[in-house]
């Protein structure tokens, strides 16, 4: 902190007092300066951005085209899930409400009540599930990313373990999904799949809480 | 124009209109923003394409999550948190990279040869990138980008005490490298 200039005014008088009787502290801190200051004073790396926003524009329109087209290919699809991130919460009653607008009359014309509501019940349960799994794998990656700067800190022995576990349990998990992948309506398979992510979860809070 | 939300963050047009869709409202911000996103990936990545290729991740995933953001912070922080987020999962998946952080420690970076060390002295970007990752992130945030230890903390998800030990780490490991 007294490299960077951070450091209270009344700490900083102690130091400094210190630094002028300490050659080798002195020494450390005039390192430490030069460090910070060619840190802050080193340019940027500078890209030509311009170059990148034809390829960022089209990953764009390429999610739109994928999100419409397969919208359309299956009236059992979920709602899409760029339509949560378009539109939000919001985003999520409105195509709720879409897919209630669009799959009800549908249903209903074909006078068959037991056969909709159980296709409502489907998707219902298969969208949840998608967001159940959407959930996890988000809170996993936040988990995982606050490990990995974490990591070096960690004793070797307790980080290949870790390892270990994730590989396992990441195994699992897509091995489930496999399975679920062949048979989507199966609720043991998905009770397994929310276990397993339950498990990661968990193995990562324990070496974040020990950390 | 700027409008005011309900948790007290405000959002100024340009985002609001890229939240509502507006693409070309969102390649203002690309323009505004990516000099500062491809710097932060540049200096955790080091290589120049897959630096590019990373902020190009951003971007794209910034223009779909655009919508969860409430102006709570700067729209420059938020996207700086969504590319660390991003730099963070690309060097779990690199096999090269993981293999690196896990083994890379002090003792190692001390412990490098003289032919290396001479190496690192000669280029910054370099000494920089032998820095274990958490080390680097937190210097990278808080010596080139200005970042606060508390502002780390929120855009990372550590403690501000461990963002503390990672910059006194980073900086003890780097004086070693570019000292003569």
């Amino acid at each position: 902190m007294i490299a960077d200039g951070t450091l209270a005014p009344d700490r900083t008088t102690v130091v400094d007092a210190h630094l002028r009787a300490c050659g080798e502290c002195a020494s450390d801190v005039a390192r430490l300066r030069t460090l910070v200051s060619t840190l802050r004073g080193a340019p940027l790396p500078a890209a030509a951005v311009d170059a990148e926003w034809p390829a960022i524009r089209a990953r764009i329109d390429q999610a739109k085209m994928i999100t419409i087209a397969d919208a359309g290919a299956s009236e059992m699809a979920a709602p899409r899930a760029s339509v949560f991130r378009q539109y939000g919460w919001l985003g999520g009653i409105a195509a709720a409400a879409i897919l209630t607008w669009v799959a009800l009359p549908r249903l209903t014309t074909r006078h068959d009540d037991a056969a909709s509501s159980a296709r409502r019940d489907s998707v219902r349960v298969l969208s949840a599930a998608s967001d159940s799994a959407r959930l996890y794998e988000e809170e996993a990656q936040q988990l995982l990313n606050q490990l990995e700067l974490r990591r070096s800190m960690l004793r070797p022995e307790a980080a290949a373990s870790l390892d270990h576990d994730l590989r396992v349990i990441d195994s699992a998990i897509a091995e489930v999904k496999d399975a679920i992948a062949r048979d989507p309506y199966n609720p043991t398979l998905r009770q397994m799949l929310a276990l397993s992510y339950r498990h990661k979860l968990d193995a990562l809070r324990r070496v974040g809480n020990a950390g | 124009m700027v409008a005011v939300n309900e948790v007290g963050g405000s959002i100024d047009d340009t985002v609001q209109r890229a939240q509502s869709g507006d693409v070309d409202a969102f390649e203002s911000l690309y323009r505004v923003h990516a000099p500062a996103v491809y710097a932060l990936c540049r200096r955790m990545i080091g290589d120049e394409v897959r630096a590019r290729e990373l902020m190009q991740d951003v971007f794209v995933r910034a223009w779909e999550r655009l919508t969860t953001f409430r102006g709570q912070s700067s729209l420059g922080t938020w996207l700086h948190r969504l590319a660390v987020n991003v730099v963070l999962a690309h060097l779990r998946t690199s096999k090269r990279d993981a293999l690196r952080l896990i083994e890379t420690d002090d003792a190692q970076i001390a412990g490098r040869s003289a032919h290396a060390q001479l190496d690192a002295r000669m280029d910054l970007e370099s000494a920089l990138l032998k820095l274990p990752v958490g080390a680097r992130t937190v210097l990278v945030l808080y010596d080139v980008h200005g970042y606060s230890h508390d502002e780390i903390a929120q855009m990372t998800g550590i403690a501000a005490g461990t963002a503390r030990a990672q910059l006194w780490r980073a900086r003890r490991a780097l004086t070693r490298l570019l000292s003569p």
